[in-house]
């Protein structure tokens, strides 16, 4: 008696799989698609900022004037890309876009330095990205700076040992500070939910549509039966998929594993849980694939864009904060990140799990609820 | 002439026919025109960089006066931010994996009496590197500090001797001087957001006829190919041109972007975006014919390209020579330059008349490809 919902549980998984198998082309985008994206988003995805191009116009044609811009541009953030006399020309640039830059050395500049008056170079910045501009900033700053110390150490010679505070960084858990081994694992959360919400929020919808639903209601199949079914195996290619991103991410683009992979496992079956019954509970309130998918959307790329994944939370206005809080991709984009860079476990990521199980319980139980409701 | 009329007709006729679909189906109209401000909204407002304040911990061995004002100059910049105050540095481990902290500031045991001796004094600062970019930032605020408590020391004591730099820089910042993200972001954003609606929109539309197989019917009619894709094309491209105007608006209004080019250039632009991006929608649907396939083709084809490739948020520059060669063929990366170029950088015709070029290509192109691939399906 208690084998019958197994072996009903059995056909159903049975029937979704050879639906979905039937279908080539969907196989290979469940499969194949989120390889790619992972792949082409690994190497896409870099935020540091350096050879920004830079137009010299030097006015003063010096050796003194030429020294300093080869100083300036010695660390590689700056990268020469014209020199000119014309700063009307220098300033097109900037407006063309092909330069970010434009640094303007006063005629003069030599002569003053020598007789330590003070003069000032120009520098121009294109602000369109204000990241790259500050960067550019720095860059000259940092110069300056030390080349004025550098200018008074005849002077600080002569006085007694000066008090000076070093500051040594140390960098942990990404001490090359590449952007890919940070992202890789944020990018397979955003694949994750991706998939597994969609097929699942279109492929029922779709049923409906074509009124194979119906022709399930009349099977003795409990609506339980009927959900779990659907959903299992569109769980077990989440997982595939998941590991599949590890496996991709560890070997291509050297994201560690630190951490407990048991432990990401589970957790994320139970992220999965959630996206499922998402798509479960947005299907029942679609009536065509279009709708299914709009709605879909207007759920996940807030959810994308609001995890932190792609810009920190911290710097999210105080009133968006909380909404965070409630978006299951947060805290599952902070597990991956934390177990796989920082060997964090379930003691320090309890509240975390903690929360996606919440999510994935109360979604479950109302995905299923509208559900059997509708069925009945 | 006579021809031209009947073509216009059909491709009327399939256009109120499609209008019916869509009038038909509420919710997806509103969310079609509603989405986009929503979503510039919630990104305008929540897709930003600029982190005002790192949360730091700090581990006092020294616990003097000197040290007091040496995390005093860290907190009262508002680039840091003190979360934590911990008696040993193993305390912060728990910390840093939950992400509570992001960098931790060790001042060792006799800091005070070694500044007082004139002796160089190392503190430590140890930072969560797995954000790069947060990292790269926390780094260049705190190196700034202590040049600045340098500066300070020194200037005390050579009683202003060395106060005069002999160097200066005078830094000119043009288009964005307040350096807001905004400014940078929002023009990318309204190309995001127009790019993932106009795809969407029309992925599906000719993959549904297939399903439902209503197709069959409109093969018994006598409309052509090209007036099967116009008529689809152009309901939604008035409801994609009304969702850019209140992009554009809400943009330019609740973000303080400017407008400081020719709005006739943002105008065409705009409009062959549009065009492109419904064309390449409706070459999905013609292609596939499944509306789930056609889904996933959307996503891979404009979403992912849209967010990567088109110099949004990822500089193209440090891409991978096959990438940035891919970026080419990314009709929003030239639509974001257009935006851009418009809005922030006050151009015009003459600088932006390439980036039009391109877009007219591409969306003749996709009209002309979709067109094209139906008719082969129909034999």
């Amino acid at each position: 008696m208690s084998r019958t919902p197994l072996v009903q549980l059995g056909a159903v998984m049975l029937k979704e799989v050879r639906q979905t198998v039937r279908d080539r082309r969907q196989m290979v985008l469940l499969v194949v698609a989120p390889l790619i994206q992972l792949v082409v988003l690994g190497y896409a995805v870099d935020l540091d900022i350096d050879r920004v191009p830079t137009v010299v116009v030097d006015h003063d044609r010096t050796v003194s004037s030429r020294l300093h811009v080869r100083r300036l541009l010695a660390d590689g953030t700056l990268v020469e890309v014209a020199r000119t006399n014309d700063e009307a020309a220098a300033q097109r640039m900037l407006e063309l876009g092909t330069a970010t830059v434009v640094l303007v050395i006063p005629p003069g500049f030599d002569r003053a330095l020598a007789r330590g008056d003070q003069t000032q170079v120009q520098v121009v910045l294109d602000g369109t990205n204000p990241n790259r501009s500050a960067v550019a900033a720095a860059s000259v700053q940092r110069y300056i700076a030390t080349s004025t110390v550098g200018a008074g150490s005849d002077l600080l010679e002569l006085l007694p040992p000066l008090p000076r505070i070093d500051l040594a960084t140390r960098i942990r858990y990404n001490p090359r500070l590449e952007t890919a081994i940070f992202m890789v694992p944020g990018i397979s959360a955003v694949l994750l939910i991706l998939i597994t919400m969609i097929v699942t929020a279109m492929g029922l919808t779709r049923e409906r549509e074509v009124g194979t639903l119906e022709q399930v209601l009349v099977t003795p199949l409990s609506p339980t039966v009927i959900i779990l079914g659907k959903l299992i195996p569109f769980a077990v290619i989440g997982l595939f998929d998941f590991l599949l991103a590890l496996t991709v991410g560890s070997w291509l683009f050297d994201v560690p594993i630190r951490g407990s992979l048991l432990f990401l496992f589970c957790v994320t079956a139970l992220y999965l849980l959630t996206t499922l019954s998402s798509g479960l509970l947005i299907s029942t309130v679609s009536t065509s694939q279009q709708q299914a998918l709009l709605t879909g959307f207007a759920f996940i790329l807030p959810a994308i864009l609001l995890s932190g994944i792609f810009t920190p939370v911290m710097a999210m206005p105080w009133w968006l904060r909380p909404l965070t809080y409630i978006n299951p991709v947060r805290y599952y984009a902070q597990v991956i990140r934390a177990v796989l860079l920082k060997s964090a476990g379930p003691s320090e990521l309890w509240p975390h799990v903690l929360a996606l199980a919440g999510f994935g319980v109360f979604f479950v139980i109302v995905a299923a609820n509208r559900f059997r409701k509708q069925l009945g | 002439m006579r021809k031209l009329y009947r073509f216009l007709v059909r491709v009327g006729a399939l256009a109120s026919k499609e209008t019916i679909h869509i009038r038909r189906d509420v919710r997806t109209l509103y969310m079609a025109l509603g989405l986009p401000v929503v979503l510039l909204l919630l990104f305008g407002f929540g897709v930003s960089f600029d982190i005002d304040s790192i949360p730091l911990a700090v581990v006092d061995h020294d616990r003097t006066r000197a040290s007091l004002e040496l995390r005093r100059t860290f907190v009262a910049s508002d680039d840091f931010r003190l979360v934590a105050l911990l008696d040993d540095a193993e305390d912060a481990e728990p910390l840093f994996q939950r992400g509570r902290v992001m960098a931790l500031l060790v001042i060792p045991p006799g800091y005070e009496r070694a500044v007082a001796h004139g002796e160089t004094v190392t503190v430590q600062l140890v930072l969560d590197g797995t954000d790069a970019n947060t990292a790269n930032m926390a780094r260049g605020k705190a190196e700034g500090m202590a040049l600045g408590v340098n500066l300070e020391i020194v200037r005390a004591a050579t009683s202003g001797v060395v106060a005069g730099a002999p160097l200066g820089a005078s830094i000119w910042t043009r288009f964005n001087p307040e350096g807001r993200s905004a400014l940078f972001l929002v023009p990318g954003l309204i190309a995001y957001i127009l790019a993932i609606v106009a795809v969407l929109l029309t992925s599906l539309t000719v993959a549904r006829e297939w399903e439902r197989g209503s197709m069959e019917q409109l093969f018994a009619t006598p409309v052509g190919r090209l007036e099967i894709i116009l008529g689809k094309l152009l309901p939604y491209l008035c409801i994609g041109l009304v969702a850019v105007l209140m992009v554009l608006t809400v943009g330019a209004w609740v973000f303080d972007v400017p407008v400081r080019g020719d709005l006739t250039v943002l105008a065409i632009g705009s409009f062959l975006f549009l065009i492109g991006m419904l064309g390449l929608g409706l070459l999905i649907s013609v292609l596939t014919r499944n509306q789930l396939v056609a889904t996933q083709a959307a996503f891979l084809s404009s979403m992912l390209p849209t967010l990567l490739l088109s110099n949004f948020i990822f500089p193209v520059e440090n891409m991978p020579t096959i990438l940035q060669w891919l970026s080419r063929i990314i009709p929003a990366r030239y639509y974001i330059e257009v935006l851009r170029g418009v809005l922030l950088r006050g151009n015009g015709y003459a600088e932006l008349w390439p980036d039009l070029l391109v877009l007219l290509g591409f969306s003749a192109l996709m009209i002309t490809v979709s067109a094209a691939r139906f008719t082969r399906r129909l034999a």
